[in-house]
C-alpha cells in the first residue's frame, strides 16, 4: 500500500516536470505580454514531431535534438509574436483568445493533414530502463526528462533575475507604461518572451518523445494541465506554475492509481474547480499581476 | 417615392422567412435538407452562445456542457420513464438553468481568457461523469433511441421537412428572445458589461446578477439544441452530447458572423457550413482535418482582418445599397 502510494508520487512528480515546462511557458506569456496562449499544447507536439523525425530520418537521440527544437521553437515564438500576437494586443478578450485558440485548432489540423493521426514512437536504448530504490521504481527515461526539466527551469530563473533582459521582461511584466519610460522596447521584450516559452514547449516535446507517443492531438492534455497549474499556481506567478505542475502531476497518478485508469483528469479538473470556489487567486502569490 | 425594400429592415425579414419556410418545398434531396437543418440548430446554438458570449462579451468555450445536459435529460426521460421529449425538451432546459447557477458561480470568479478555461473545464468533467457512470446513463457506449417511426407526440418524424421545421422555430425563438433582449434594459446593462466589467460595476449595474440571468437564458436555449439534436440523429453518448466541437462552435459561428448582433450568428453558420458542405464534396469525407484547417484559417482571418465579423460587409453592402434612397436606412441598419 505504502509501496504502491509512494510509486504513485513519483510518477506523478516525474510527469509533473513535463506538464511544469508547459506551465511555466503559458504562465510566462501571460505574465509580460497578457496573452493566454491556447496553442501552447500544440507548440509542444512540434517539438514533438521535429524530435520524432530527427530520431526517424537521422537517427539523433531525442534528448540530443533538444539543441534543434528549443531554438526552431524560440524562432516560431519570435515569428508569432510579431506577426501575430502583436496585432491583436490592443484589441479587445475575444480577438485575443479566439487568435491563440485558432491556431492551436490550425496547427492541429495540419498536422492530421501531414502526419496523420498514427502514433509515432522513438525507441531509445534507455526508453524501457528502470531501476529502484527499495520497492519504488524510477523509469530512466523520465527521470532524465524530469532532470532537465527543473535544469531548464532553473535556468529561466536566474535569466530572469539576472540577466538585463530578463530584468527588462519583468519590468514589462509589472507596468508596461513604466518600462518603457525607462527605455526597454516592449516589443523586443514580448518577442523573447514568446520565444522563451515556446522553447520550452519544444523543450517539453522533445523530452516527452523517448517515452510517449506523438499524434496531433497530444498537445491538448498538456495544455489543459497547464491551464490548471497556471491557475492553481496564480497566473503569472512562474515559481507558482512550477509548483503547481508538481502536485497536478501528482494528483493525476493518484487518481489513476486510487480512483480509476480514467479518473486522472477528473481529479484535475475537479482541483481547478475546487481552486476557483475557494482560492480564485490561485494558492501563490505572483512577480507579475 | 421611396420603395418598401429601401426602407424597412423587417421588409427583408419577412422575405428571409418566406424562403426558409418553402425551402423544404422546393428541395427535396435529403443531403440538401440535412444540411438546411444543420445550419439552422447551429445558428440556434450561436444565438445561444451570443447572449452570453457576444453582448457580455463572457467568452464560454463551454456551452456542450448545457447541451449535453438537455440531451441527457430528455433521452433519459424517454427511454426510463416514457415521457414524451416535448416534456422532456423543456425539462432539459431546465436541468441546464440549474447547473448554469453553481457553474456560473464558480467560473464568473474569473475574468477573459480564464473564464473561458474554466467553463471548458465544466463541460469536460461532465463529460467524462457521463462516461464514467455507466449505469447512470450507458456510459462510453451511448444508446440508439427508439425508432417509433411517424410519432409527432414522440418527437419522431418520418420527413426530414418536420425536424427542419422545428429546427426553424428554434431559431425564430431564439432570434426573438435576442431581439427583445436587445432591446431592453437588460441589452443595454449586458454590452455595459461586454464593453467594461469594472465601469458598469460603478455606474450601479448588478454585474453578478445580470450575467447570472443571461447565463441562465443561455443554458436554456443551448439545451434545447441538446434534445433536437438526438432526436434528429437517434443515438446518444458523452462523446457526441458533450463534444468540444459543439462548444467550439457555438462560439465559432457567432464570431466569423459578428458577435453581439442578432443576425451574426446566422450569417457565420451559413457562410461555415455552406464552406464545410463544399470542403466534403471536394474531398469527400475520408480527410479528417481539411474542414478543421479551414475554419480556423477562416477565423484567423476574421480575428486580424475584420474582427466585428463578416456581417459588417453585408450590413455595408446593405447601408450602401439604401442609402442613395433613404437616409432613414442607416439610423436602422439589418443588424439593429
Amino acid at each position: 500500500m505504502l509501496a504502491t502510494l509512494a510509486q504513485a508520487v513519483v510518477n506523478g512528480l516525474l510527469i509533473g516536470g513535463i506538464y511544469a515546462l508547459v506551465s511555466i511557458g503559458v504562465t510566462l506569456i501571460f505574465g509580460v505580454v497578457k496573452i493566454v496562449n491556447f496553442a501552447q499544447g500544440e507548440f509542444v507536439m512540434i517539438g514533438m514531431y521535429i524530435s520524432f523525425f530527427l530520431a526517424s530520418t537521422f537517427g539523433v537521440d531525442p534528448l540530443l535534438s533538444l539543441l534543434i527544437s528549443m531554438p526552431s521553437l524560440f524562432a516560431i515564438g519570435v515569428l508569432l509574436q510579431h506577426f501575430l500576437i502583436r496585432r491583436v494586443l490592443a484589441l479587445g478578450d475575444m480577438p485575443q483568445i479566439f487568435l491563440t485558440f485558432a491556431l492551436s485548432l490550425l496547427l492541429m489540423n495540419i498536422a492530421l493533414l501531414l502526419f496523420t493521426a498514427n502514433y509515432r514512437t522513438v525507441q531509445t536504448p534507455y526508453s524501457e530502463l528502470t531501476f529502484h530504490i527499495g520497492p519504488v521504481y524510477f523509469a530512466v527515461a523520465k527521470l532524465i526528462a524530469f532532470a532537465i526539466a527543473m535544469l531548464l527551469s532553473a535556468l529561466l530563473y536566474l535569466f530572469l533575475h539576472g540577466t538585463d533582459l530578463g530584468k527588462a521582461m519583468r519590468a514589462a511584466a509589472q507596468n508596461r507604461e513604466v518600462a518603457m519610460l525607462m527605455g526597454i522596447n516592449p516589443d523586443r521584450v514580448f518577442c523573447v518572451a514568446v520565444g522563451v516559452a515556446l522553447a520550452l514547449a519544444g523543450a517539453a516535446g522533445s523530452l516527452l518523445m523517448p517515452f510517449y507517443p506523438a499524434y496531433p492531438l497530444v498537445g491538448q492534455i498538456f495544455v489543459l494541465m497547464a491551464f490548471v497549474a497556471v491557475v492553481l499556481g496564480t497566473l503569472g506567478n512562474i515559481t507558482g506554475a512550477l509548483i503547481a505542475s508538481l502536485m497536478m502531476g501528482v494528483a493525476e497518478s493518484l487518481g489513476v492509481q486510487f480512483v480509476g485508469a480514467d479518473s486522472g483528469l477528473i481529479v484535475v479538473f475537479v482541483m481547478l474547480l475546487l481552486t476557483l470556489a475557494f482560492r480564485p487567486n490561485g494558492l501563490f502569490g505572483g512577480w507579475a499581476r | 417615392m421611396t420603395h418598401i425594400w429601401k426602407t424597412r429592415p423587417w421588409f427583408w425579414v419577412a422575405v428571409l422567412a418566406a424562403i426558409a419556410l418553402v425551402l423544404p418545398l422546393v428541395v427535396s434531396n435529403p443531403f440538401a435538407v440535412d444540411i438546411f437543418i444543420r445550419v439552422l440548430l447551429f445558428a440556434f446554438i450561436g444565438v445561444a452562445w451570443n447572449l452570453m458570449g457576444g453582448y457580455a462579451k463572457q467568452l464560454s468555450l463551454g456551452h456542450a456542457a448545457y447541451f449535453g445536459l438537455g440531451a441527457y435529460t430528455s433521452t433519459i426521460l424517454l427511454i426510463r420513464f416514457g415521457i414524451s421529449p416535448w416534456i422532456g425538451i423543456i425539462a432539459g432546459g431546465v436541468v441546464a438553468m440549474l447547473a448554469s447557477l453553481p457553474i456560473g458561480a464558480l467560473c464568473f470568479r474569473l475574468r477573459g481568457p480564464y473564464f473561458a478555461i474554466a467553463t471548458i473545464a465544466t463541460a469536460q468533467v461532465l463529460m467524462l461523469l457521463f462516461l464514467k457512470f455507466r449505469d447512470f446513463a450507458w456510459g462510453a457506449e451511448g444508446t440508439t433511441l427508439p425508432n417509433l417511426g411517424d410519432a409527432p407526440l414522440m418527437m419522431q418524424f418520418d420527413s426530414k421537412a418536420a425536424y427542419y421545421y422545428l429546427a426553424l422555430a428554434l431559431l425564430a425563438l431564439g432570434l426573438a428572445i435576442t431581439y427583445r433582449i436587445e432591446r431592453s434594459w437588460m441589452g443595454f446593462y449586458l454590452v455595459a458589461v461586454g464593453e467594461d466589467e469594472d465601469a458598469a460595476e460603478a455606474i450601479g449595474v448588478d454585474t453578478t446578477k445580470i450575467k447570472r440571468h443571461i447565463y441562465l437564458i443561455s443554458a436554456f436555449l443551448t439545451a434545447l439544441g441538446g434534445t433536437f439534436y438526438i432526436q434528429y440523429i437517434y443515438f446518444i453518448d458523452p462523446n457526441t452530447a458533450f463534444s468540444f466541437n459543439i462548444s467550439v462552435e457555438a462560439a465559432l459561428v457567432s464570431i466569423v458572423g459578428g458577435i453581439g448582433t442578432l443576425w451574426g450568428p446566422v450569417v457565420g453558420t451559413i457562410l461555415l457550413e455552406a464552406t464545410s458542405a463544399l470542403l466534403q464534396s471536394w474531398f469527400g469525407s475520408g480527410h479528417g482535418g481539411v474542414q478543421l484547417t479551414v475554419y480556423s484559417l477562416i477565423l484567423v482571418s476574421v480575428i486580424l482582418w475584420r474582427p466585428s465579423g463578416l456581417i459588417g460587409v453585408f450590413s455595408d453592402l446593405y447601408r450602401r445599397f439604401t442609402y442613395a434612397g433613404a437616409a432613414r436606412a442607416k439610423e436602422v441598419p439589418l443588424d439593429g
